[in-house]
């Protein structure tokens, strides 16, 4: 596997909270080269590993959605409206390249506001004064767009200096790919316990797709991988952790304290590069989820630092989703050994 | 004009003061079919002959330059910080994938994520002071490698066709304009014609000047983008004008008050001969005019532009009619002026 390659390809495919088809599709297909027992139920892609029944059953997530929008109305000239599906910035949104998916994806374009029309260039719009341009007549439009299509920004994953990666939805198909790759370092070990991997739904507007696929699961130890903020101009260090200083390991109330001290422990031990998140109450991952399944399960949050969170250009190190499949494949290999 | 010449002309990287690859592609598609020179301020001025000469001179004048970005700093954390190249709205700046450099370096203007922003920085949107670039350089010294204080940037963004004929891509303004004058230089025209290829006039209509007085033209046409405001947020004349409606030809703006006899004339060819005409609700923006009709004693000047969304954005917005219209209005146009 190239790890790139399948970073890039993985965050090129759409899968907006709610409409994750696309994504799941080919996190399905990637994940078929490590187990032939892989699906997609209620949206979540799912793979079974090692021995049914055995004990702990592991459940390593991250989640396949990203955010974006979804259509709410068409006006007389043939705007879209909008309404956002998860967390978005509304002040990079004017004249964002978008693509508006349906069975044929159509180009559009986010208004601008001219300069006759708003001096002030500090304002940011509210939503519903967001619309998007897709060149037809409401009649057209109607043809080919209903409401409650799913738009998403129009950006492609390219490649910075050093071992660097931009592109839209990093966040958190890193995280899918930092699985499969750990999956291909565990793949001619034998595995005596239970492990699923999960790629799962609406992470973005609430964690959604975790909860029921957990519940199908049942787990007894779960990890959540997903991207957390990597310092950036601006930011504060304490918040924040470093691109290309290793995984970010999370410590929090809600998480399980011993589990979060094997990863520890575990990436002393093999001379892994790592850090240490703190979080002082829920962690906004699927790990809030996974902890409170049914009778309850231990969680934790492995996060790749990421810069630029829910822009059309994050920003991620290679060597950070490399390390975090070293520290999940160094898991797999111990507890299932 | 054929619309695969203006991707590949909207494609070229050119900010104002950094026009080398749109001159250098510009004079490749001329060469042969024209007499040209290069002015000191990087100008091209091409004297195209026609089947006959002229009595009256004219010049046919769009620009090279597109709005961009310059480095100013680097940080440091390797990110650099940059001025805005003519009038920017740092809204449409920020979360964008930008080319840095002649080198084409690949960067993105970063925004601190969403969730960390306070409620008030939720509501404001950073001004370009506040904006920086990262081309993922892990501090200031491996950037210094890659980049020089002065380097210019440039809007990275695809050239797309959609919707019903529309267009999306960046420096449309004005390498439509540079676009068709090369169709027309390519074409057999009825009588001699200078055309000029100007720099700098999104920075302050500077090459026409000189291009204009170089050429000492009697009359000129200025072939442009202008903004277009047929979007839901903006009704009535705030409109300005609108795209599918065709050629803009403006009676005033903030650079020229047009030739009133000129104006009249274009309207009545454009209704004679089908091509749809509409003139601004509104007297706002600037072109070259503003340069060129003032040059020496005066130059009789109309400017022939095509309603553009989203102007000086990396996501220009045209119709393909509106193109065909202000071609089609200019070559008319152009002839009518020889004879006057």
């Amino acid at each position: 596997m190239d790890l790139e390659k399948s970073i890039m390809s993985l965050a090129d495919a759409r899968g907006v909270s709610g409409d994750e088809t696309n994504a799941a599709e080919l996190a399905l297909s990637m994940l078929k080269d490590y187990t032939d027992d892989c699906f997609i139920k209620n949206g979540n892609v799912i793979g079974h590993f090692g021995c049914k029944g055995a004990k702990p059953h592991i459940l390593i997530d991250a989640h396949i959605d990203q955010i974006g929008f979804t259509v709410t109305h068409i006006t007389d000239d043939g705007f879209l409206k909008i309404s956002g599906c998860g967390g978005i910035d509304r002040r990079l949104l004017l004249a964002q390249p978008v693509t508006v998916l349906d069975k044929k994806p159509l180009d559009g374009v986010i208004c601008a506001i001219p300069p006759h029309l708003e001096t002030d260039e500090s304002k940011v719009p509210e939503m519903e004064d967001i619309c998007v341009d897709v060149g037809l007549t409401k009649v057209s439009a109607e043809e080919f767009i209903s409401l409650g299509d799913k738009i998403v920004f129009a950006s492609h994953c390219a490649k910075l200096q050093g071992d660097r990666i931009t592109g839209a939805a990093l966040d958190d198909r890193c995280g899918v790919a930092s699985i499969l790759r750990a999956l291909e370092l565990v793949k001619n070990k034998p595995l005596h316990g239970e492990i699923t991997v999960m790629f799962s739904t609406q992470e973005e507007v609430g964690e959604r797709g975790a909860k029921i696929g957990a519940f199908d699961i049942e787990p007894d130890i779960a990890i959540a991988v997903d991207v957390s903020f990597a310092l950036t101009s601006g930011d504060s260090e304490v918040k924040c952790g470093a691109m290309g200083r290793g995984c970010m390991i999370g410590f929090s109330p809600v998480l399980d304290r011993e589990l979060s001290q094997t990863f520890k422990a575990m990436a002393e031990n093999r001379g892994l590069p790592y850090q240490i998140e703190v979080m002082s109450g829920t962690t906004g991952t699927n790990a809030d989820r996974f902890s409170v399944n049914k009778h309850g399960v231990k969680a934790v949050t492995l996060s790749i630092p990421l810069k630029y969170m829910h822009t059309p250009v994050e920003v991620i190190s290679l060597s950070d989703v490399e390390n975090t499949a070293q520290l999940i494949a160094a898991y797999i290999t111990e507890v299932s050994a | 004009m054929t619309v695969e010449l203006l991707e590949k002309l909207c494609m070229l990287n050119g900010a104002s003061g950094d026009e080398n690859r749109v001159r250098d592609f510009i004079l490749s598609e001329i060469s042969g079919y024209c007499e040209y020179r290069v002015d000191p301020l990087g100008n091209i001025i091409a004297e195209k002959k026609g089947k006959s000469a002229s009595s009256k001179k004219v010049m046919i004048s769009a620009h090279m330059d597109e709005v961009g970005m310059i480095v100013t700093s680097v940080k440091s954390d390797g990110t650099l910080t940059v001025s805005p190249v003519g009038g920017i709205d740092p809204r449409v700046a920020i979360g964008r994938p930008v080319f840095v450099g002649d080198s084409d370096i690949y960067g993105v203007i970063g925004a601190k994520a969403v969730h960390n922003l306070s409620a008030d920085e939720k509501k404001t949107a950073p001004k370009f002071d506040a904006l920086y670039i990262d081309i993922g350089a892990e501090d200031k010294a491996a950037a210094e490698k890659l980049v020089s204080l002065g380097d210019f940037v440039h809007f990275l963004s695809e050239f797309i066709h959609f919707g019903d004929d529309f267009i999306k891509g960046k420096a449309i303004d004005d390498r439509f304009g540079c676009a068709v004058m090369i169709d027309l230089i390519k074409s057999e025209l009825p009588y001699d014609c200078t055309f000029t290829f100007v720099v700098q006039e999104e920075v302050g209509l500077r090459g026409s000047q000189t291009a204009a007085y170089r050429v000492a033209p009697d009359f000129a046409i200025v072939l442009e983008a202008t903004t277009a405001a047929d979007i839901p947020l903006a009704s009535g004349e705030k409109r300005c004008c609108e795209l599918g409606r065709g050629a803009v030809v403006s009676y005033m703006d903030r650079s020229t008050i047009y030739d009133k006899e000129l104006y009249g004339i274009s309207r009545d060819i454009a209704l004679k001969n089908g091509i749809k005409w509409q003139t601004k609700t509104m007297v706002a923006g600037g072109n070259d005019s503003g340069a060129i009709h003032i040059s020496r004693g005066g130059v009789r000047t109309i400017a022939i532009s095509a309603p553009c969304r989203y102007l000086h954005s990396p996501s220009c917005v045209v119709k393909l009619s509106d193109l065909e219209d202000c071609e089609k209005l200019a070559g008319l146009m152009f002839e009518k002026m020889c004879t006057m």
